[in-house]
């Protein structure tokens, strides 16, 4: 039997993921990273997750800046606590011993208060002023292994908080600790993006790789990359031979009696053919047991629900919040996996089986690196099939006259279960919208088009007259 | 003039402090935890004691409670600096302190306060 050690929860959303389940007790760390990188928050937030537990914290500097002043800007963040200074968490300052003692004269002083302190959590700042002051790599390794050595004995957790120049420094000191965080911003375009690798983990698997986070007055939240953390869906999916309607009169018939529940449905059209208001019919048919979720990038709350009416369907306000759900993201700087979480988050709080992403564009802003996408999908869509939502992603096309035929996404047509086109055709002087079926899971149906079209309430249809009657694309 | 302890593991606030001392004519001896503090008092006795709370291996608490508990340094008053422990320790060590100052604090009042402490009642 493979053995679990115990870890010591880091109090940090996303982070215990990373690790693998937490740091592991009794182990030691490096998290390094230039100045200003989130060192600093990312350790205290650990100290008072940790304190708030019951443990105590022992806090050393070996900085120039004072307590105070941490405190200060600590003190804008909610995890910050006052009360717990001095007592659950202590902050010390080793400086004057190190300048009059040197690195050994630390050890001893580290060793000793630790104890005094009972500390189950030992955060040593200033990794880079002991290094200086080692007049060898032999040094610093020494120094590090007395620190270490007695916090394992103990059973005390060590972070060493390092600076570094660039965040792909690696150093002989990383042989000796068991675990080693890169926190590092990257700059794409004009955006920047926070992120951190775990360089290495030793007797604990991780999420390899580049995690993005954020620090807000909650402090870091990080988000583990989709694609690693749902590897595979969280549980396995239950295929099930149940259809769910669609809400367009003439459609459910036209692929054997609904969209397959599970499946996720692309539907590709230009601006202005009527995707929103194909999805909104879709929700449309939502109920107490089976909630819908408009996750979008374009219309507020307030525009949709003007929307859903002028169609004839009833988005009021006493089902809002009930059955049916809205979810607005405006198209600005987003991140990628913050959204697939809050997205899935809003799935499991609302038990949605009928969803509408509205639309993949939203998500493709927001990826810094673009070649991650087909596998971000991937995990995404593979894990709303595992919790039974039956999704449709919208996509816009810039192509008005899609060639009815060809599959325009070979990339991403791998993970999705159906393929709906709207495109624009011209008709006797009319603009006719053509609605093509290419591909429906596991059901018979005709590859063709129809007609798609609003009645004169406003509701959605298709007419299955209209694919024997010649076309013309203009 | 009078021999002043200052007691602080932040170098920065102990040099800062000693350098107003030493500007108001008064001797000062740095120590950077409460047990080097110890050591240098008994040897020294200086007139007055100024330390921060939150230090290694003896806190400025423990070394209040040890001067008190020592009869020929029981009578040395001690000034409290302290980021976060001002208000704890005005409530639960109000005897322990001759005053309690919290960080940053107010040199004109510090000054004001070891000049009381030193003319003596």
């Amino acid at each position: 039997m493979v053995e679990q050690l115990p870890r010591l929860p880091s109090g940090v959303e996303g982070l215990d993921e990373v690790l693998g389940g937490g740091f592991i007790e009794g182990a030691s760390y490096i998290v390094q990273g230039r100045p200003g990188a989130g060192k600093t928050i990312l350790s205290n937030q650990i100290a008072f997750a940790q304190a708030s537990a019951g443990r105590r914290v022992l806090y050393v500097t070996l900085l120039a800046e004072t307590h105070d002043r941490l405190f200060q800007s600590l003190s804008t963040l909610a995890f910050f606590d006052k009360a717990m200074l001095g007592d659950v968490i202590r902050y010390v300052s080793v400086f004057q011993s190190l300048r009059d003692d040197g690195l050994d004269a630390v050890v001893k002083l580290i060793r000793e208060e630790t104890q005094r302190q009972e500390a189950t959590l030992l955060v040593f700042d200033g990794l880079l002023n002991a290094r200086d002051r080692a007049d060898t790599d032999l040094d610093i390794k020494t120094f590090i292994a007395g620190i270490q050595s007695q916090a394992a004995f103990v059973g005390c957790t060590v972070l060493f908080l390092a600076s570094s120049g660039s965040a792909q420094d690696s150093r002989p000191e990383h042989t000796m600790v068991d675990g080693v965080l890169d926190l590092s911003d990257e700059v794409v375009g004009v955006r920047s993006y926070r992120q951190l690798l775990v360089r290495k983990s030793r007797g604990s698997g991780s999420l390899g790789g580049q995690h993005e986070f954020e620090i807000t007055d909650q402090g870091v939240t990080l988000y583990p990359r989709l694609e690693a953390k749902y590897a595979r869906p969280s549980r396995d999916e239950v295929p099930s031979r149940k259809r769910l309607g669609t809400g367009i009169a003439g459609l459910d018939q036209a692929i054997g009696g609904g969209l397959p529940a599970g499946s996720v449905t692309i539907l590709v059209g230009p601006p202005g053919s009527g995707k929103t208001s194909f999805g909104l019919n879709f929700l449309n048919l939502a109920s107490k047991k089976d909630n819908a979720l408009h996750f979008g990038f374009y219309e507020t709350p307030a525009r949709l629900t003007l929307k859903a009416e002028a169609l004839g369907l009833d988005f009021s306000k006493k089902r809002i919040g009930r059955d049916l759900h809205i979810l607005w993201n405006p198209l600005t700087e987003n991140n990628l996996d913050k959204l697939a979480y809050q997205l899935l988050a809003a799935v499991h709080e609302h038990k949605v089986k009928r969803l509408l992403i509205d639309g993949v564009a939203g998500f493709e802003r927001a990826a810094v690196h673009k070649t991650r996408l087909i596998e971000f999908f991937s995990a995404l869509t593979n894990e709303l099939r595992a919790l039974n939502v039956t999704t449709i992603l919208t996509w816009e096309s810039q192509d008005h006259t899609v060639n009815e035929n060809s599959d325009p996404f070979p990339e991403i047509s791998s993970i999705l279960d159906n393929l709906i086109t709207i495109r624009e055709v011209h008709r006797q002087g009319r603009v006719q919208r053509l609605l093509s079926i290419l591909k429906i899971r596991d059901s018979a149906f005709q590859q063709r088009s129809y007609e798609f079209f609003f009645t004169k309430n406003g509701s959605a249809a298709i007419d299955a007259t209209y694919a024997s009657s010649p076309v013309s694309s203009s | 003039m009078a021999l002043i302890a200052v007691v602080d593991d932040e170098f920065l606030l102990a040099d800062l402090l000693a350098g107003l001392l030493v500007g108001e004519g008064h001797e000062v001896m740095t120590a950077p935890h409460g047990r080097a503090a110890l050591q240098i008092i008994r040897d020294r006795k200086p007139a007055l004691v100024i330390t921060d709370f939150m230090m290694p291996l003896m806190t400025g608490l423990e070394l209040a409670q040890a001067l008190r508990a020592d009869s020929e340094l029981e009578d040395i008053p001690v000034i409290l600096v302290s980021g976060a422990q001002g208000t704890s320790a005005r409530e639960s060590h109000p005897e322990l302190f001759a005053a309690i100052f919290d960080k940053p604090y107010d040199r004109k009042a510090l000054l004001k306060t070891v000049a009381d402490l030193l003319d003596g009642p």
